[in-house]
């Protein structure tokens, strides 16, 4: 097992630029939308965020151990453009709602509806599954293991690589001010029509 | 220089003043214009001291750099931009551009190539680091400046602005929810440029580059990125008719942000008054790039956007002015001593660079036309 953990590390390690730019664009603009200058609060932001992302590999390791053990050797095509979609309209939404209400109104209240507080999981999630360009090819070694516990130590080695090369969007968190939050729901709304495009270019 | 001055000494003034940046200009952009004629050089020195004449002898800053900047901006489409026409292009540039829009967003790209060049040993003269360099002594001299004295683009928005006798089109509050757009714009192409090692601003947002040729191969993608280059397109030369404001420079400039940001580097700001400023709020109406907004007490507040035109110091009566770091210079006296304030100093520094800087294509352009016109 811990050879297994070490190789998923190590694809982990030599793809983790990828994996950080295909990131970045999405946790960065979040971060800057709804981070606060406490450290706290970003990093617990971030953590939701890899929540998510480790959520999306363990489901991701599941179902390509049971395709792998069914002789299945290909995602359905629609999965990931669909997983973009979906990931692109929900940035697009929050980030319409946070610029047309201001900070007064928002969304995010927990009292409106404690949904929307757990947005960095989701988001976190369908990153996880679709936008990661290195996980196509972590995908295919599950298929070969055919191994529910084998395929889970797997991903967690290349999840923690990963996670380390997405870290350093951490750095920048306590200068987030009021200012930094307008232009984030900006850049959010920027990220979320980009992904949006992403994900109907891929659907047709 | 106010009108309280004899016209007489001001007119000294006013000569000096253009002699000084006349002599620069002229020496400096016969290196920058190549092999253009002299003549050609000494014309758009002449201009430029001409320009440096007028704003110091009427004191109107705006109306006669808003001039010199579009002149030189329509230098700048004859000269290059219609020389690539006849261009052929086979590929998206895989290089960070050379052109200062969309090498803000690359900034990230720019620093990965630096790295691969130091790992390879394959240094470039005219590369990034050599526009780097140029850039800071750009920001250090003038900061914002830049948008509304040297930037080639920002002329053409600038000019079409004050055609309009009074806007069609009312720019209301969402003007000023969207004002950090270019912000936006970003970091989040800064982001995507890196991710997919592209000059994402040229691909999809530049309306400058007249050729299909770096679009995208897939049908829908290209269609996408027709319409978003023609709908920059449209804010460049449309909104400004309808809106009076630089609708373009306004919200869909990255380097508007990057400049806003390194900017305060600079010393040179426009300052509200708070003796003289009676909050009638006339700064904001005017300002074409929407750098004013109702601060605290209803009186004016500049936001990082404004690039020093000087448009609001001709709408108001005494309640803006430049300064240094936000300090008025001490006062002197003498004929000649008016030229030592705040205001000289920074239009100094943005003339003769901006005039120095236009001399890479306003002598060649004048060429051009005469050429065109003796044939
Ligand atoms: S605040 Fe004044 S000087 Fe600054 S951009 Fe607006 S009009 Fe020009």
């Amino acid at each position: 097992m811990p050879a297994l953990f070490s190789e998923g590390f190590l694809l982990g390690l030599s793809t983790g630029f990828y994996c950080m730019a295909s990131c970045l664009p999405l946790l960065a603009p979040y971060l800057m939308a709804e981070g606060r200058s406490v450290w706290k609060i970003n990093f617990i932001i971030f953590l939701e965020f890899l929540a998510g992302r480790f959520a999306a590999y363990m489901l991701f390791a599941f179902l390509a151990v049971m395709a792998g053990k069914a002789g299945r050797y290909a995602m359905p095509p629609w999965l990931l453009p669909a997983c973009m979609l979906s990931c692109g309209l929900i940035m697009a939404a929050l980030a319409v709602f946070r610029v047309a209400s201001g900070t007064s109104a928002c969304l995010l209240r927990a009292d409106l509806d404690p949904f929307f507080r757990k947005l960095p999981v989701a988001l976190g999630f369908v990153t996880g599954i679709s936008i990661c360009p290195p996980f196509a090819a972590g995908f295919l070694r599950l298929l070969e293991l055919a191994d529910v516990v084998k395929g889970f130590c797997y991903f967690s080695g290349f999840f923690t690589a990963t996670s380390l090369f997405i870290s350093p969007v951490l750095a920048g968190t306590p200068w987030i001010g009021r200012r930094a939050n307008e232009i984030g729901r900006l850049t959010l709304l920027i990220a979320g029509l980009w992904y949006t495009g992403l994900g109907i270019s891929g659907l047709m | 220089m106010g009108d309280k001055i004899p016209a007489g000494e001001r007119a000294g003034a006013a000569g000096l003043f253009s002699a000084l940046v006349f002599l620069p200009v002229f020496f400096l952009s016969a290196q920058a214009a190549g092999g253009v004629s002299r003549v050609y050089t000494l014309a758009w020195s002449l201009f430029a001291a001409g320009t440096a004449f007028a704003i110091v002898y009427t004191g109107r800053v705006s109306f006669f750099r808003r001039i010199f900047f579009s002149v030189s901006a329509l230098a700048f489409l004859i000269h290059f931009k219609l020389s690539l026409l006849g261009g052929v292009f086979t590929a998206p540039p895989s290089e960070a551009p050379f052109c200062h829009i969309a090498m803000a967003p690359y900034f990230l790209n720019y620093l990965y190539q630096q790295y691969l060049a130091l790992m390879s040993g394959g240094w470039k003269l005219w590369g990034p680091l050599t526009l780097g360099a140029a850039w800071l002594f750009i920001t250090l001299a003038i900061g914002r400046g830049w948008c509304s004295w040297a930037c080639f683009y920002g002329g053409i928005d600038d000019g079409l602005c004050s055609l309009a006798r009074r806007p069609l089109l009312k720019t209301g509050h969402w003007a000023q929810k969207l004002r950090d757009l270019p912000a936006a714009l970003l970091v989040f192409m800064l982001l995507v440029s890196l991710a997919l090692t592209l000059p994402v601003y040229c691909l999809w947002l530049c309306p400058f580059k007249l050729t299909e040729a770096f679009l995208d191969g897939g049908a829908v993608v290209r269609r996408l990125q027709y319409w978003l280059m023609f709908a920059s397109l449209a804010a460049l030369v449309i909104g400004p008719l309808l809106t009076k404001k630089r609708i373009f420079c306004s919200f869909l400039c990255p380097f508007a942000a990057w400049q806003a940001f390194w900017g305060r580097l600079n010393p040179f700001r426009v300052t509200p008054d708070d003796k003289k400023c009676t909050g009638c709020m006339a700064c904001a109406g005017i300002c074409p790039v929407m750098a004013i907004k109702t601060g605290p007490g209803g009186r004016p507040e500049i936001l990082p956007y404004c690039n020093l035109c000087g448009q609001c110091l001709e709408a108001c009566p005494g309640g803006l002015r430049y300064t240094v770091f936000g300090r008025d210079l001490p006062a002197r006296r003498g004929w000649a001593a008016g030229l030592a304030s705040a205001e000289n100093f920074f239009i100094y520094s943005a003339l003769t660079l901006g005039a120095v800087f236009s001399a890479l294509w306003g002598p060649a352009a004048l060429r051009d036309l005469v050429q065109l016109t003796v044939r």
